[in-house]
């Protein structure tokens, strides 16, 4: 008897603090559902931005070939930044990963200012599909990656259209 | 008749014990007579604590701090210390890059409102503190004409930054690309400035000159980083160096909520 005495007296004691935590529960206002790290359902988009990206790397690669100094190396720069990202959409992807394409966007021609016109709009479509991907992509950290890409895209934008002969108060 | 027990627990020394207790608690009452009820005596006096404010980081408090960002780029962009340094050439970009932060601004204000929040029209006063009034002061003592060019290559790549960084915090989709537009035309406008500083497509390389520092170039990353700005601004220091300015993003003390 005296045992459950002791008992109750602990289920007493204990009941004032589980109220509390009921009540503070009950208090902490509006709950926010935070959006998910990654979501399947943005497999397709990723995996059309990691196709968009394989292309302009072979774009890029075609177009270096008849380049020589620094008009080369800054274009086989701009190159390594699409395999990079191509890269690293196939590494978020894994093994949904799709397959990658090997075909150029266009078959671009000429000297450094003729290409660097045609890279340019290249570039400013990839930028937009990539923008507009953020509209639908659900996951953060495939939102995160794809702002990543978007902000260095937006600069070969810039810096092409410049090297294009664009004025460069009319580049931006 | 037998009075033991079965247990080691007697009535009596349940008495005893109990008797003990409420003795031992009244004395100790007694002696806790001249606190204040429900606290423990102590030397001295402490403040009450006051317990923080729970804020949370919602797409509301990312637009108005990002418009305070881009007040504050516009703020900077515009002042005298700055305009008064630029050279001809380098003058219409100010108005330029001033005019579309201040644009920016009007652009994300119905974004604000839209989810009852209020817009904001001051630059951001921790940032201003952490190192945009160091900025200015660093350009007017400097009276070096390069300043300006990266000073603008600093705080257009600063505000990529912040939209870049926020998609990572925002839960609408549909405003992380908002963000990222706005991102984007700050990232070009960068661009323009490195190609102002060291033009050319020799300009997209990084590089190192003969002294061995850091050149400017146009695509230093195949990422955009989150990392600390550096602005090299300033007068020259002993030894020929400019240590430079770290510009950060804002973080949870910088934000406007």
């Amino acid at each position: 008897m005296i045992a459950s005495l002791l008992a109750g007296g602990a289920i007493a004691a204990t009941a004032p603090f589980l109220a509390s935590q009921a009540s503070a529960e009950g208090e902490s206002g509006p709950s926010t559902t935070a959006p998910p790290h990654r979501d399947s359902a943005d497999n397709a988009a990723l995996n059309a931005a990691y196709v968009r990206e394989s292309r302009m790397a072979a774009t890029y690669a075609s177009a270096v070939a008849g380049l020589s100094g620094d008009d080369q190396a800054a274009l086989l720069l701009v190159h390594d930044h699409h395999v990079a990202y191509a890269q690293a959409l196939k590494g978020y992807l894994a093994t949904e990963a799709g397959n990658a394409s090997s075909q150029p966007l266009i078959a671009a021609s000429g000297g450094i200012t003729a290409l660097a016109a045609q890279l340019a709009t290249l570039e400013e479509e990839t930028v937009t599909i990539h923008t507009n991907s953020l509209e639908t992509l659900r996951g953060i950290d495939a939102a995160s990656l794809v702002a990543s890409i978007i902000v260095v895209e937006a600069r070969h934008v810039a810096a092409l259209n410049v090297i294009a002969g664009t004025s460069p108060i009319a580049a931006a | 008749m037998n009075d033991q027990t079965s247990s080691n627990i007697s009535r009596r020394s349940i008495l005893r014990g109990g008797g003990a207790a409420l003795l031992g608690g009244a004395v100790l009452a007694a002696c806790g007579g001249s606190t204040k009820g429900g606290t423990i005596a102590r030397i001295g006096e402490a403040p009450e604590k006051a317990a923080l404010e729970t804020e949370h980081v919602s797409d509301v408090v990312l637009l108005r701090t990002a418009m305070s960002v881009e007040k504050m780029v516009a703020t900077m962009l515009s002042d005298s210390r700055v305009t008064g340094l630029a050279d001809s050439k380098i003058a219409p970009f100010l108005t330029k890059y001033a005019a579309a932060h201040e644009t920016n601004m009007a652009v994300i204000a119905p974004l604000v409102t839209a989810r009852g929040g209020e817009t904001v029209n001051e630059p951001n006063a921790k940032l201003m503190t952490a190192y945009g009034n160091n900025a200015l002061e660093l350009v007017e003592a400097g009276k070096t004409p390069a300043d300006v060019p990266n000073l603008v290559l600093a705080l257009e790549s600063l505000t990529a930054a912040t939209y870049q960084y926020f998609v990572g915090l925002t839960n609408e989709p549909a405003l992380r690309a908002s963000m990222m537009r706005l991102g984007a035309s700050s990232s070009r406008r960068a661009a323009v400035a490195a190609q102002l500083i060291r033009g050319g497509t020799v300009g997209f390389v990084p590089g190192l000159d003969d002294k061995g520092e850091e050149l400017t170039a146009t695509l230093p990353t195949a990422f955009g980083q989150l990392s600390a700005v550096q602005a090299h601004i300033g007068p020259l220091n002993e030894i020929g160096t400019r240590a430079p300015l770290a510009m950060d993003t804002p973080s949870l003390n910088s934000l406007l909520y």
